[in-house]
């Protein structure tokens, strides 16, 4: 009785006739007598003991419904598994300008490393950080500004006043005071970042470079 | 090629004998939609392990973070939030079909000779679906999942003599924090997942070894159905159908912002899921001593009745017809749980709401007598004096603004119960000219507390006013200066968005928040024109609508755009604005949690919804009439297939 109930309630909203649900002979299309009738019968046949009796059309057919209906699920499923896998991968964050300090009091052609508070928005956490920037003051209105990272493989170069050089300490690449490789594996010349002044204010788009390649290109 | 693939495999592992063994069975009296029930848990459960698997790449278990790497998930990747809306629907979803399973199996005498152990392994797999059902919850560390960490493990703590060991070891410490919010991330993520896991398979293989029952009717058994594939066609359609409604529920229903955690918070009502009101409202009818019964011993007791059924239940009739205690009993479980559930639902504790209909005849029910007031109440009042923002107009012992006169112990001499009461509620009745807003949405208890307080200033107990300062998590952090509205000089905020900017607060929180701190200047929903002499605009800025300035549809700049208001203050453009904007954050009056609360209702009276998806991938809407006309047209293909194939 409630089996039956189920089985029509079921077979009507799936659009399925009851012809592949559960007559006793692949019955087709039309909806069947015994399939809405209180005797509800068992697929397998009446006759006991016919009971796995293969009645193959139907049942292949069956299969071929249930791997199609699976790989439709599995299909719709895959669409936020693979959706979240991606998620952030590949979006670009816009670079804003930063504020790295005053300038006025800087010494003209001296390689100075200034630190500033940088806020950052990775995913969820937004927090303040601190980035640094190699400036160098040429005039007034004139400088240059380097990424502190070296580009051979990302380490953070320091500046030897006493032979004016930039030296990384992780491989030995050592660059001139405006940027130009005088040494070591360094593929590329130091990146520089752009800057604007504000009075004398400097204000950096801070961003990093992919290292390693001759070419300069942003991660 | 498959067939030498398969025999290469089978030589080395019984790929044949497994898949026979999982599908090769008769069923007694054939396929039936009575047994899909046992398919779609295990289904459900599947879907419940990868998408909660899936979560982790997003999700932390840390209570600063928890609540933010969520939000981000929902609103921020793409179709984030289908995953988390699959997990949280797909737990309810489960939770039903465990209980439409386990009424099938009872209702057709199923868990009987030879199947008790089979029933055992169920019932186990209830009270782990229950505890998942539990624990999971807790996990993103918001209101509702703080107030359920907070009441369950407290509800551990009512047994006798080991709640408090029972509480200490859920907590993880003497108190709900991190170690908490661990515990239960390790509960709900490896421990529970494991046990069920490991006994669904010992479930199947009981079920494998002992068969589906079949009809309970002896005649209707003798004819025999196979299992593959006329049984799992039955299942496969009904996970079509439920994964759809998963869908839909995803799409329209969403998943529930509650807000940040916020232990001081006091509007919430916190309320279980709504599988477990029934328990819920159970629990309330026990009280002092007898509480352990409705928390631990009823549960208890039925769990204990459910595992033991095929023990004392002995007989071999699996009729329902005849079986006619059982069925009784069932039916009043059913009924039980059902009946509880909704009068649970409907159960409004006892929340003390802002009441705007409370006239100043209603204080007149208060004591007059200045000797019934007690320390408490004065304690109170003075830290009401300054979350309610007085204090940014009114000096009280050295500290305080200038815009209202001191509230000096001469100024406030004579001054009756009575006549404060009105001059909060209605100023103009005393002073018709009076700028102060109306404080008609305090509730009365709050008004009578602050009332006590401005009593004990006129009767000279200035001690409570110095307690205040120590009592108040509001004080200054310049310790002697002035809560000093008035220091910024320049028009507008000062300084950045705070804390709360990027925190998804709750519309309905939001709201309390609003009709005790802001209702009073910005208006009741924002909309009213208070008064400002001396500012150019000549009243308080309308938040509703807002300015065009702070305006935006995208709530994530909206909200950085009003909250430097709310954290710092602002004073507005004008030669000298009788009120300015208070530093609610700045001065701790208001938690970065209700700042939040009160920025996403601020968006929702400007039409902007805070929780709006910023990446959905696809609109929630759009996936589900796709998926709907996919798996229709799908569907309807296989029947015109099918009738032209015979």
């Amino acid at each position: 009785m409630i089996d039956n109930l189920f089985g029509v309630i079921f077979s009507y909203a799936a659009f399925i006739p009851p012809g592949i649900e559960g007559t006793p002979r692949y019955g087709g299309a039309h909806f069947s007598n015994s399939s809405l009738s209180p005797q509800f019968v068992p697929v397998g046949g009446k006759s006991n003991g016919a009971a796995l009796q293969p009645d193959p059309p139907r049942r292949d057919f069956l299969k071929l419904v249930i791997g199609a209906m699976s790989a439709l699920v599995a299909a719709a499923l895959a669409v936020p598994l693979i959706g979240t896998i991606i998620g952030p991968s590949f979006r670009k964050t816009g670079i804003e300008w930063t504020k790295v300090g005053d300038t006025s009091s800087l010494a003209v052609e001296e390689p100075i490393n200034m630190k500033f508070p940088y806020k950052t928005e990775d995913a969820y956490i937004r927090e303040t950080v601190t980035h640094s920037v190699w400036v160098v003051k040429h005039s007034t209105k004139d400088l240059t500004v380097f990424s502190p990272i070296c580009v051979h493989l990302g380490c953070h170069f320091d500046w030897h006043p006493e032979i004016k050089e930039f030296i990384c300490p992780c491989h030995g690449s050592v660059y001139s005071i405006t940027g130009k490789v005088l040494g070591g594996p360094a593929p590329r010349p130091l990146d520089t970042l752009p800057w604007r002044l504000e009075e004398s204010d400097l204000y950096v788009k801070y961003e990093r470079f992919q290292a390693g390649i001759p070419e300069k290109i942003p991660v | 090629m498959p067939a030498r693939i398969t025999r290469w495999i089978n030589e080395r592992w019984p790929l044949d004998a497994v898949l026979r063994w999982s599908l090769v069975e008769e069923i007694p009296g054939g396929a039936s939609y009575a047994y899909i029930f046992g398919s779609l848990v295990l289904l459900t459960f599947l879907l419940q392990i990868v998408t909660g698997v899936w979560q982790f790449l997003y999700f932390v278990p840390t209570t600063s973070r928890a609540y933010d790497s969520l939000n981000y998930l929902r609103l921020e990747v793409p179709f984030g939030w289908l995953i988390h809306g699959l997990h949280y629907w797909g737990a309810s979803a489960m939770i039903i079909l465990v209980g439409l399973h386990l009424s099938q199996v009872f209702i057709w005498g199923a868990y009987k000779n030879p199947r008790e152990l089979t029933w055992v392994l169920g019932v186990i797999q209830l009270v782990l679906t229950l505890a998942l059902g539990f624990t999971g919850p807790i996990l993103p560390w918001d209101m509702r999942g703080y107030w359920e960490a907070e009441v369950g493990t407290s509800t551990a703590g009512t047994v006798p003599y080991l709640g408090i060991i029972a509480k200490n070891l859920l907590q993880g410490g003497a108190m709900l924090g991190q170690m908490t919010l661990s515990r239960f991330f390790f509960l709900h993520v490896a421990i529970l997942p494991g046990l069920l896991l490991l006994s669904v398979a010992l479930h199947l293989v009981a079920f494998r070894k002992t068969g589906i029952s079949g009809p309970w009717k002896e005649a209707k058994r003798k004819d025999l159905g196979p299992f593959w594939p006329d049984q799992v066609y039955k299942d496969a359609l009904m996970m079509l159908i439920i994964f759809v409604i998963l869908v839909g529920l995803c799409a329209f229903g969403g998943t529930p912002f509650s807000g940040p955690a916020d232990a001081l918070e006091t509007f919430y009502t916190p309320k279980p899921e709504w599988y477990f009101l029934f328990l819920y409202q159970t629990f309330k009818a026990f009280h002092g001593v007898f509480e352990p019964v409705g928390t631990i011993g009823i549960p208890l007791f039925v769990t204990l009745l459910l595992f033991l059924l095929p023990f004392y239940d002995r007989s071999s009739e699996r009729s329902p017809f005849r079986r006619t205690t059982a069925m009784a009993c069932y039916a009043v479980f059913v009924a039980w749980v059902i009946i509880f559930a909704i009068v649970g639902d409907y159960s409004k504790p006892a929340v003390v709401t802002a009441s705007t209909t409370a006239t100043p005849e209603s204080g007149s029910t208060f004591s007059s007598d200045p000797s019934s007031q007690s320390t408490a109440n004065i304690k109170q009042g003075a830290q009401l004096f300054t979350s309610l923002g007085c204090i940014g107009c009114h000096r009280v012992k050295r500290r305080g603004g200038i815009i209202g006169p001191e509230l000096s112990a001469e100024l406030l001499k004579g001054r009756s119960r009575q006549w404060l009461i009105i001059q909060i509620r209605d100023p103009k009745a005393h002073f018709p000219n009076s700028i102060m807003p109306s404080f008609t949405s305090i509730t009365d208890r709050q008004l009578n507390d602050v009332v006590d307080f401005l009593l004990s200033i006129a009767q000279g107990k200035t001690a409570s006013a110095e307690e205040k300062t120590s009592a108040t998590p509001s004080a200054t952090p310049s310790p002697g200066g002035p809560t000093a509205p008035l220091r910024a000089e320049v028009a507008g905020p000062r300084g950045s968005p705070g804390p709360a900017s990027s925190v998804i607060g709750n519309a309905d929180l939001g709201k309390y928040v609003f009709d005790q701190n802001c209702a009073s200047c910005h208006g009741p929903q924002g909309t009213d024109k208070v008064q400002n002499p001396g500012s150019a605009a000549g009243t308080v800025p309308s938040l509703n609508p807002i300015s065009p300035a702070l305006f935006s549809k995208e709530a994530p700049t909206f909200t950085n755009n009003v909250d430097p208001y709310i954290q710092h203050g602002s004073r507005p453009v004008g030669p000298n604005p009788s009120l300015h904007m208070l530093p609610f954050g700045d001065d701790g009056s208001l938690t970065q949690q209700r700042i939040a609360n009160v920025e996403t209702y601020i968006l929702s009276l400007n039409g902007v919804n805070r929780t709006q998806l910023i990446h959905p991938g696809l609109e929630p809407s759009y996936f589900f009439w796709l998926v709907l006309i996919v798996f229709g047209v799908a569907l309807f293909g296989f029947r015109v297939w099918n009738g032209r194939r015979s």
